[in-house]
């Protein structure tokens, strides 16, 4: 058990985790106590594992060394980091750190090197599920390294524990829930947004300079409680839960939310004048979706010049569509110039529709089409009559390059059998058959 | 065509080995074998080292275009014309590459200035990336990536740049690898001491793929920068582009990296191919690159209408050209391409094309042109013209003169091409200003028309000073008021019409300073439209209240508008008419979209299908001759003449998706062994039949247009329908 007062001040630093504390605190314990071989640190993105165990850790003076295991591409580089990252950890970097190939040569090694120091040693190992192609026998391997070794604890920090994963049933598993509403807003009052930035807004306003006072410390604080609560209930609740995600949201709008205030238009402490006034931004989803150029106000404008395919791609792009998304047995009737052709589409799709409960073609996404098929629908659907030449074949490459279309066979994509897809959604290809002025929904079936 | 190893084409990529079924290789490197080769060979192996000098003083000594006229033009003559082919192509050159180098400066200021600023501090300890919106032009992609680097590793001097593209990144080992190599080996300077540092002690070497080498290098040279460009960001897989952003943003405390992303279609597809919490982890700016229409038309304004470019594209050429850009390639290195193909078929093909080289120097000319020349110039189609004309002007006397004598035509020839370039450059002119006049005028009924689409109408005879373009822009002239006028006029400064200009813009600007209001002067021409007077004389007496309306200032500036008008008609007159009926309209206009067609968008499929059904086209032999009523439908009938293969080819298009092996078997046998023919002149017993089909379907399978299926065992599958 490590002493109480360390365990306090790590909560107050960062609270609603009293009893993944108390259960790490007796697992880790001091160096008077055993601890277990190895344990388990589970629980979703953001929900303060690597914070407290990290701080637990460090404050309680005990000897570990951590490990990001996503930084390792494979199971050799894992196991000859933890080499390097234990010896460096130890201080014992003059020797040089032998090959550590696989797991069985790493423990002979931390034996050597563990044996030497003689107190208790703690490897975390974070986010080690996010392994790319382990070998099946890694974390029951690693897992067992603590037994072999008496002083050393395995801490494996995991998203989502699976049953299976370490071939052993006993390992004690500490668990860390994702944070419930209160706790979230809780968290976020802990460091509400800076209060200065009222303030600033509001210089640029010359005349109010005086009512800084009406926003002071206490009234701002109130008004960002009772904003996160509204902004958990009506954009984080549904689409941002974890801490991280809510908070972005909550920093993203808050400025914008709180500008009536800044410019003394609205008094702060009518809360719910404000949120009636600032509705929008909680309907609105900007906020929500991420993207990596920050969204400006001004995006329209700068939208001048825009790059477009060249002329005869779009319609391949179309003919790709088409080939996708409709049956190959329909294509005589829709794509043939004689007049039975659309009568005959219309009344027999309708009856069939009604016998058989069939799901929409549009929601089984593309289907795989030979290149023939493309070529001969391609002609039918250009308004000119064209010369077929190379210069077809290199469309179809770039728009493959591109990933507009993708190849669906694995083959040579010269072999004749070899089969592609269109890669682009309905409003996508809307919009290309609008610009080239096409009516693609006339060749659609439903 | 015979393929010519100009002393600039060092970019030669044709191999003729490529080509041969099977040849000896040389390494390159080996001067002994290359030297004993014959001189033509000699640039497949060109050898870097020491050899490299011996055919550059031998290589222009050989001319490969040889001499028409039936081999009565003079080995001069022919020489001539590869000489200056290879002096105007190689100028050409160097102007198209130098604006193609200048292209993109903006976009390159831009991305470099965000380079140079970026680190993720300031980016909420997101990546800093550059979302570079390059177009679908993928063949411009590489040279553009390639100068971001030059210019960040060379002029900036930011850290390491690293390219890589999708063929790099099979899986996210291989891209690791290449990163590290292509960033730690940017700088010589490394000794052995610093890079045991990077890699790890003998004992205890870092696998080649990890990250914590790029880590102890940028520890080593703190301050630089590691930009990743990425080229194609579509091509490339996302779980490995997913990865590779995970673990940069997780070293990005130790290793500052910057990421470049090429994307050609849009931001909202680069959007949805990677998983949200990977575009969590990069913030940045977009960039845009220039479009690919305006770098046409720089390059067509400077290789078709420049004034220092004596050949010239004709009006078929043009549109050739430039509905294969908007249609199909949109990429500058094509037409550059299809630009030096004409060139090259002109200079090839035409004897007189060695006017083209002496334009400047007529007595040369006049030395130059031989018999056989001046009889080829009098069979010219504009010659014949040019008599014409002659003789409706009853110039009798100067048509004899032409006709007969020699010399006098010569020095015809000569002045007439100073004239016939002159000419070429005014319109070039003509059309500048036209374009850039049309350009200020805010009209939104007109659209842009830039001058690689004016050009050919010029040409054809469907814009001069009377069509509507024309009388449209000048109506428009007449009605500006003085700001407009005076921006037009100072926007087309620079070009051809500057010196008349000038002073009536000079004037037109004392005339706005001195007037006290500061308002716009407004042309008395610019009469209201929005009047709902219906009839003409209520109309009439409107306009005289809107002139007597008028300032004095208003009606003087009025009279400089007109004075503006009159000039631009007067240039438009000049210099604005279709050159195709004046002499030597063939020597300058490269006219002949056949060749183009051929080379650059050959049908090979269509050639194959034919050659497959009507073999007698190609093999022109009496037995398939077709009948009469097979050549109107064209398409002739089985025959047991045909070659085996063209046999089953047609019975194959008479087939299904699935073919029966054995029913196009016995239908092959009943052809080929003449079951149903009644002289049996040329039989062929059953065994000869089964081998020459069995070779006839392995040739089909060679070709792609069948293939064994898996669905029915006897059955073949076809892939390939005629036609398309």
């Amino acid at each position: 058990m490590l002493p109480a007062g360390l365990l306090q001040s790590i909560d107050s630093r960062y609270p609603c985790r009293t009893t993944q504390l108390a259960h790490l605190s007796v697992l880790i314990g001091d160096d008077s106590s055993p601890s277990p071989s190895a344990f388990v640190v589970h629980g979703l993105e953001a929900t303060g594992k690597t914070l407290i165990l990290k701080s637990l850790l460090e404050d309680s003076n005990t000897s570990y060394s951590w490990l990001p295991c996503h930084e390792c591409i494979t199971a050799r580089h894992l196991t000859e980091r933890i080499a390097a990252t234990v010896s460096s950890s130890l201080g014992a970097s003059d020797s040089a750190p032998q090959r550590c190939e696989n797991v069985s040569t790493l423990i002979v090694y931390l034996q050597n090197l563990l044996r030497a120091s003689g107190r208790k040693h703690f490897l975390v190992l974070d986010r080690i599920d996010r392994q790319r192609e382990p070998p099946p026998t890694l974390f029951a391997s690693l897992r067992r390294m603590g037994e072999m070794i008496d002083t050393l604890t395995v801490i494996f920090m995991v998203s989502a524990p699976h049953p299976r994963f370490f071939s052993s049933a006993e390992i004690p598993h500490v668990h860390f829930p994702p944070y419930s509403k209160d706790e979230s807003i809780e968290i976020l009052c802990k460091n509400p947004l800076p209060i200065e930035r009222i303030p600033t807004n509001k210089s640029d306003d010359e005349d109010d300079s005086d009512e800084e006072e009406i926003v002071d410390t206490k009234t701002a604080e109130t008004l960002w409680r009772r904003y996160c609560t509204s902004v958990w209930d009506s954009l984080a609740r549904g689409a941002a839960r974890d801490i991280v995600r809510f908070r972005t949201v909550a920093e993203k709008n808050w400025e914008p939310f709180v500008r009536p205030v800044a410019r003394g238009e609205y008094d702060p402490k009518n809360y719910s004048g404000l949120v009636i006034f600032q509705k929008v931004l909680f309907q609105r989803e900007t906020a929500l979706i991420d993207r990596v150029i920050p969204p400006t106000i001004n995006e329209r404008t700068t939208i001048v010049k825009s790059h477009d395919l060249p002329y005869y791609s779009k319609f391949l792009l179309c003919a790709a569509y088409l080939a996708s998304y409709n049956p190959a047995r329909l294509d005589f009737q829709l794509f043939t110039k004689g007049n039975d052709g659309k009568k005959r589409k219309r009344g027999g799709g309708q009856k069939r529709q009604a016998s058989t409960r069939k799901i929409q073609r549009q929601l089984l996404g593309p289907q795989a089409f030979p290149i023939e098929r493309l070529l001969a629908i391609f002609p039918v659907i250009v308004p000119e009559t064209i010369q077929p030449s190379v210069d077809i074949q290199a469309q179809i490459a770039t728009l493959t390059s591109l990933r507009l279309l993708v190849k669906a066979t694995s083959l040579d994509p010269l072999d004749g059998s070899s089969k592609w897809k269109v890669n682009v959604g309905r409003e996508y290809i809307r919009a290309i058959a609008f610009s080239i002025n096409f009516d693609i929904e006339d060749y659609m079936t439903e | 065509m015979t393929r010519s190893h100009s002393p600039e084409g060092s970019e030669d990529d044709y191999n003729p080995q490529e080509h041969q079924t099977c040849y000896i290789f040389t390494p390159a490197g080996d001067d002994r074998e290359a030297a004993a080769r014959p001189a033509k060979r000699r640039r497949t192996a060109k050898p870097k080292g020491k050899a490299a000098e011996q055919p550059a003083t031998e290589e222009p000594e050989i001319c490969l275009f040889p001499t028409l006229l039936n081999g009565k033009e003079t080995e001069t003559a022919a020489r001539e014309r590869w000489d200056t082919y290879n002096r105007l192509w190689a100028d050409q050159e160097l102007r198209t590459r130098a604006i193609l180098d200048s292209f993109n400066q903006k976009t390159l200021d831009d991305v470099s200035a965000f380079v140079l600023s970026a680190s993720h501090e300031n980016y909420d300890e997101k990546i800093p990336t550059a979302l570079v919106l390059t177009g679908p032009n993928i063949a411009a992609h590489g040279p553009l990536f390639a100068q971001f680097a030059t210019r960040m590793r060379d002029v900036d001097r930011t850290g390491p740049v690293v390219l890589l593209t999708s063929k790099d990144a099979a899986n996210i080992k291989g891209a690791l690898k290449k990163l590290i190599r292509d960033a730690t080996q940017q700088d010589e300077g490394m000794d052995d001491e610093d890079e045991e540092a990077v890699v790890g002690r003998k004992g205890a070497k870092l696998l080649n793929y990890d990250l914590q080498i790029l880590q102890n290098w940028c520890a080593l040279h703190t301050g630089q920068k590691v930009v990743v460009a990425i080229q194609d960001t579509e091509a490339f897989d996302s779980g490995i582009l997913a990865d590779l952003v995970e673990l940069f943003s997780s070293y990005l405390d130790r290793i500052p990296f910057v990421l470049l992303l090429g994307i050609a279609t849009s931001l909202d597809i680069f959007h949805d191919k990677l998983p949200k919490a990977t575009i969590r982890k990069m913030q940045g700016k977009k960039f845009d690159v220039d479009r690919a229409e305006e770098c046409l038309a720089q390059v067509f304004n400077d290789a078709v209408l420049g004034n220092k470019s004596v050949l010239r594209l004709g009006d078929s050429m043009c549109d050739l050209l430039i509905d294969r850009q908007k249609n199909h390639t949109q990429s500058i290195q094509t037409f550059i391409a299809a630009l030096k193909y004409a060139y090259m078929s002109h200079f090839y093909a035409n004897p007189l094309s060695i006017i083209l080289g002496f334009v400047n120097e007529p007595e040369k000319l006049v030395q130059l042109l031989s018999v056989e020349h001046v009889q080829a110039i009098r069979n010219l189609t504009s010659f014949k013209k040019f008599i014409e004309n002659k003789l409706e002007a009853q110039e009798t006397e100067e048509v004899r003169k032409l006709l007969q004598d020699d010399s006098y035509l010569r020095t015809v020839v000569a002045t007439s091409a100073v004239e016939c370039h002159s000419s070429a450059v005014g319109l070039a002119g003509a059309l500048e200003v036209l374009e850039i006049a049309r350009g200020c005028i805010s009209s939104s009924s007109a659209p842009r028309a830039p001058r690689y689409e004016l050009l050919p109408r010029v040409l054809v005879g469907d814009l001069h000073v009377e069509s509507p373009l024309i009388r449209e822009l000048l109506l428009s002239v007449k009605k500006m008021n003085s700001t407009s006028l005076l921006a037009m006029l100072s926007s087309i400064s620079h070009s051809a019409l500057d010196p008349q200009l000038s002073q009536l813009k000079e004037d037109i600007s004392a005339l706005v300073s001195s007037s006290s209001s500061g308002s716009a002067l407004t042309s008395e021409f610019d009469v209201a439209t929005n009047s709902l007077r219906s009839t003409a004389v209520s109309k009439k007496i409107q306009l005289n209240a809107h002139k007597s309306g008028l300032t004095k200032l208003d009606s003087e500036y009025s009279g400089l508008v007109q004075k503006v008008h009159d000039e631009l008609l007067q240039f438009f007159t000049d210099t604005l008419h279709s050159p195709k009926g004046s002499f030597l309209y063939e020597v300058f206009y490269y006219d002949l979209q056949f060749p183009h067609k051929d080379v650059f968008a050959p049908n090979a499929r269509a050639r194959v299908e034919r050659a497959l059904s009507n073999p007698f086209d190609y093999l022109n032999c009496k037995c398939c001759q077709m009948t009469r009523e097979e050549e109107e439908t064209r398409e002739s009938t089985v025959k047991a003449t045909h070659p085996p293969t063209c046999v089953v080819y047609k019975l194959y298009l008479e087939g299904g998706a699935l073919i029966n092996s054995f029913d196009l078997w016995s239908a092959f046998k009943s052809v080929v062994t003449g079951e149903d023919a009644e002289d049996g002149d040329e039989q062929v017993d059953v065994d000869t039949a089964q081998a020459l089909f069995y070779r006839s379907v392995a040739e089909m399978k060679f070709l792609g247009f069948v293939k064994q299926t898996r669905k029915r065992v006897d059955h073949l599958q076809k892939f390939a329908w005629k036609g398309l």
